[in-house]
Parts: structure tokens; sequence; C-alpha cells
């Protein structure tokens, strides 16, 4: 039988070789002499086994049993899945309690988090009503997520607090399983609201960057003080008798990328369960990172990573939620054939109770899909989701890392391409490095046996 | 040489695939007549030639489209294999089960 190269891609590393299965996100450990057969025949564009020698042959039929040869006339060209929108059902709302923030975070994409409309708070008949639309439209799935988030939600206790009894009434009603999630940047914190984080189990993620001059830099009350200690002094109360993670959320700003583990450690000694790091969105010109900011970013997650070895050899996860989240992924060998789940089983509510596709596409009408009264808008979703992802089967069709990806942040992109006038693509240099650095940290963690402890990760990913 | 040591999966994907390979097994397999052109030998019975008359005027006059590849060409590398399914007798619905030949030839029956 004539036989054809499936898309793969090779990452040789010191003492080895891993061969990535782009279509099944499979990964290989390979040896030299396969290493040196595919550089020979990888560029062939069919292949006769019953032609090769017999040494080759064996080698051809290892990797045609791993899916990487595919019989002639099987392989499709990749192209964008296409889902039908109302064929999802619904698993995580956003709900934007509070449109209005008493920070002034210097990169705030929410433009002070009012995104970019008058203050404003949900009142408590939207935010039940809200809950309520999470959980019909959930149909058969047995849990789903409520994110509490602003804007600071924690200036809307009121809408907090029917949100969450919503949620606890509908669970016992249904039997399904809600969890809750708030996003703060916890300088409200008092020991009320901590109780009641506690008692109803509240996963808290804290937006906070670090250090207490990179946090007063980027996130700045509004007349202008800073605002570390506030919220530093809050940190010991909610983390004693957490009944649920509390994590960090970092954002950094280019010049701030070289920081990442002084950051990260920072932050891990203040007693966090996990931290994650993200870049800042470009949201105006000067955000928007050169290369050299681009290799500081990638250093400082290489050196961290090694440190997340390091650690993982002597039986100790690392609370880095970047690579984790990755290394689970890669673990179960999980593709995506959309980016995210933003307006299929994910969706923004803003305080008028109107959908948008995602909680950072809030405030921009071109991405409002709908509202609490009249549901989903699933024609004009289908629309977006055709405009956002127009191209990409062009250009993510070569790329190896397509299935790990499928497109990036559509917020990002947006951004990037709408907003600064960048081209497609401009990120996909920085995103093919960071699973690749993926791919070699689980490489090394496979053949140092470490399973036991990326089994344990499974579950970050599993449905 | 054993094939587990050149390639050897590492995740769980790739443990699966390797499981699906171990359990396959070859489910027809081409005659061939052993020469170095490896000719097909013998052809299926759904395979039959078929019914649709040649309206040419040369030789072979009224004889289907496949039986006269036959004729003219049989020998050698000129052999010609590949007659269609008969559409009109033994599989009446071909269009419908078997849109593709290549990928749903198992479906006839």
């Amino acid at each position: 039988m004539i036989y054809t190269w499936a898309d793969h891609h090779i990452f040789t590393v010191q003492g080895g070789a891993t061969l990535f299965g782009v279509d099944h996100g499979s990964l290989f450990s390979i040896d030299e002499t396969t290493q040196e057969l595919l550089s020979r025949l990888g560029g062939k564009l069919s292949l006769n086994l019953a032609e090769e020698s017999g040494a080759d042959r064996e080698i051809l039929e290892g990797l045609r049993d791993a899916r990487l040869l595919v019989p002639e006339g099987v392989k499709q060209k990749a192209r964008p899945v296409d889902i039908e929108i109302g064929s999802v059902p619904l698993t995580t709302m956003v709900l934007e309690v509070a449109q209005e923030c008493n920070l002034r975070c210097t990169y705030c994409y929410a433009e002070g988090g009012t995104y970019g409309k008058q203050a404003n708070n949900m009142d408590t008949g939207t935010a039940r009503a809200a809950v309520r639309q999470l959980i019909e439209g959930s149909r058969d799935q047995d849990r789903v997520t409520l994110v509490l988030f602003g804007g600071e939600p924690l200036l809307n206790m009121a809408a907090v607090r029917a949100a969450v009894d919503e949620a606890e009434i509908m669970s016992q009603l249904t039997g399904k399983k809600v969890f809750i999630s708030l996003t703060t940047n916890a300088s409200l914190l008092d020991s009320e609201i901590i109780d009641f984080i506690h008692q109803h189990r509240i996963a808290v993620a804290i937006s906070l960057d670090g250090p207490a001059d990179v946090q007063d830099a980027n996130r700045p009350d509004a007349v202008g003080g800073g605002s570390y200690s506030r919220i530093v002094g809050q940190l010991d109360g909610l983390l004693k008798g957490a009944s649920a993670a509390v994590a960090a959320r970092v954002t950094l700003v280019p010049e701030q990328w070289s920081r990442i583990e002084e950051v990260f450690f920072h932050l891990m000694d203040l007693g966090f369960h996990e931290v994650g790091i993200a870049p800042v969105s470009p949201i105006r010109p000067e955000l928007l990172p050169n290369a050299e900011h681009e290799e500081r970013l990638l250093e400082g997650f290489s050196s961290l990573a090694r440190v997340f070895v390091a650690a993982a050899k002597t039986g100790r996860i690392l609370p880095l939620s970047n690579l984790i989240d990755l290394l689970a992924r890669l673990h179960m060998g999980q593709t995506k054939s959309v980016s995210c789940g933003a307006g299929y089983g994910y969706l923004a509510v803003d305080v008028e109770g109107k959908f948008y596709l995602c909680h950072r596409l809030v405030g921009e009408e071109s991405f409002c899909v709908g509202n609490l009264s009249g549901g989903p808008d699933a024609e004009k979703i289908g629309g977006i989701m055709k405009t956002i992802t127009c191209g990409k089967e062009e250009m993510c069709g070569s790329c190896w890392a397509r299935t790990l990806c499928s497109g990036g942040c559509h917020y990002e992109n947006h951004l990037r391409e709408k907003l600064l006038g960048i081209h497609k693509g401009s990120s996909c240099s920085f995103i093919r490095r960071w699973f690749q650095l993926g791919i070699e940290v689980y490489a090394e963690m496979k053949n140092a046996g470490l399973d036991e402890m990326l089994k344990k990760l499974e579950k970050r990913v599993k449905c | 040489m054993n094939r587990k040591i050149c390639i050897k999966a590492l995740n769980e994907k790739a443990r699966a695939i390797e499981a699906l390979a171990k359990n396959e097994t070859r489910s027809v397999e081409a005659l061939e007549d052993g020469t170095k052109w490896k000719m097909p030998v013998g052809c299926t019975t759904i395979f039959d030639t078929g019914w649709e008359t040649n309206p040419r005027a040369s030789s072979p006059v009224g004889n289907c489209q496949p039986s006269s590849h036959d004729y003219l060409g049989c020998a050698g590398d000129c052999w010609w294999p590949a007659q269609s399914p008969d559409g009109l007798t033994n599989t009446p619905e071909l269009e419908l089960i078997c849109s593709s030949i290549a990928r749903d030839w198992r479906d006839l029956k």
C-alpha cells in the first residue's frame, strides 16, 4: 500500500527526540535510527512500504501504527471544524456584576472596569435570571461554572450574594453541581466577605502582580496610591480556612517580563494555592511587545519550567497554573477544534443582561450576542465565528501547533488585528515556542518516570 | 529489530493509538501474481464486469466497457483490473451505499 506522511513535528532535546503527531496530539519518544529515517524520508510525498529495505520498513511500520503514516488518499487538508452553535450546552457563564472598579490598573482592558460604558451595577434580579439561564442552557451537563466578575465584583455584594443564592437553589432543584468562582482585586475583602466566600466554597482568583513595586505600579487606586499592602493584609484571613482554591492571577507589562521568576516565588511565598502569569493584552500600541521582550518572557518561563521539573523530581508540583494546564492537556493528548469555548459553552453577561461572546469582549457591540430575555442568538454567534476564523484555514493549516492552539484568543486577535492594525499571526511564533517548552518539559518528566504525578494532572482537563 | 525500541508512546493519546494498532488485523489482502510488478490476480464477484454496453461501433461491438478493456489490454503492466461494480443487477443502489469506492467498498455485499 502507498502511504503518505501525516503532519508531525520533531523536537530534539539533549538525550533524545520527541515526535508530535499533529492531528491526534500524540507524543512519542523516538530513537536515533527513527530520527535519521525521518530526516531521510520525511520529505517524500509518498512511500511504498513494500519497496523499502527491511530495516526501514520495520520503523515505517511502527510509524504507520502510530498513525504518522497514513494510506494515500486518506489524509485530508486541515480545515476549521464547523460546530453547530446551538448544539453545545452552556457550561460557563461570567457575570459582570459590577461594571466599575476602585482601582485604576494601567493595562485594564475594561477601561477602568466600565467596559467603556457608564459605571453601573447588575441588579439582583438580573443576576438570578443569568444563573437560571446557565442552568437551563446546560441541558444534560451535570456540572457548570459560574464566574463572578467585573470591574470589581465586591463593589456589588448584593448581586454576588443573589447569584450565589440562586446557584445553590438551582443546584438543589436540579441536582447539578455549580462551581462558583470570583475574580477580584481583593482590596475590598473584609472578614464578613471572607466568611461568605468560605461558607459557599467559592474559588477565588486574586489579581495581584507580585512584589509591592510591581503591583503598585500596575494597579494603583483611583487617587494613584498603591494597592499592595491593603490586599496582602487580607490574604491570611482568606487563605486560612479556605474551602476552595485561592489563586493569584498576574498580569505583567513587557518591561516586567524579565521578573517572572521573582514574581512567581513572591506570590508562592504569600501562600497562594496557584499562580498564573499572563502577558498583558496590548490595549495600546506601547504595550505591544517587541522580539526582545518576547525572548525575556520565554526565558522567564523556561527557567521556571526548569525549577518546576527539579521540584517534580522531588515529588512536588510547583503551582504554576500556566504550565500545569499545558502539561495536563499534553498528557491527555487533548486537541482543540476551536480556540476556546467563547460563544459555544461559554458566555458573559453584562450589567444590563446582554450576552457577549466572552468576558473580555463585553462592551464591544459587534460581539453582543443576545440578551437574557431572548436568550443567546445562535445566528449572530455563528456569524461572528465565521468572521473571526476567516483566513485561519490558510494560516493555521500548515502549523504544527494548530491542534493545540486553534487560532488563539479572540480578544487578543481582535486587539492586534482590528485596533492596532497588525497582520494576522503576530503572536504565533511566541505561542509555538510556549507549546514547544511544554512538550519538552512533558518529555523530560515522562523520561524521568514521573507518571504518577502526570496522572494527577488529568483531572484538570478531563471532561 | 524490536519496533518498541524505535518509537515509544509518551502521552495517553499515543498509548491509545498504539493499543488500537495492536488489535488491528488486515481485513483483506490483495492477491498478487508474485512478479516484480505485483499485479493483482483475480477479481471478486461484486466487481463483475458491468452490463453497460459499449456504444462504440468498433470491435468488440456491443460488449461492456470494462470487458472490452480486458480484451484490449490484459497482459503485463497493461492488465486492467478495475472493473466497475455492477450497478444494474447486483448492486442497484450503488450510489447510495458506496458513494466513494475507495472508502466504502466494504459496504458492497
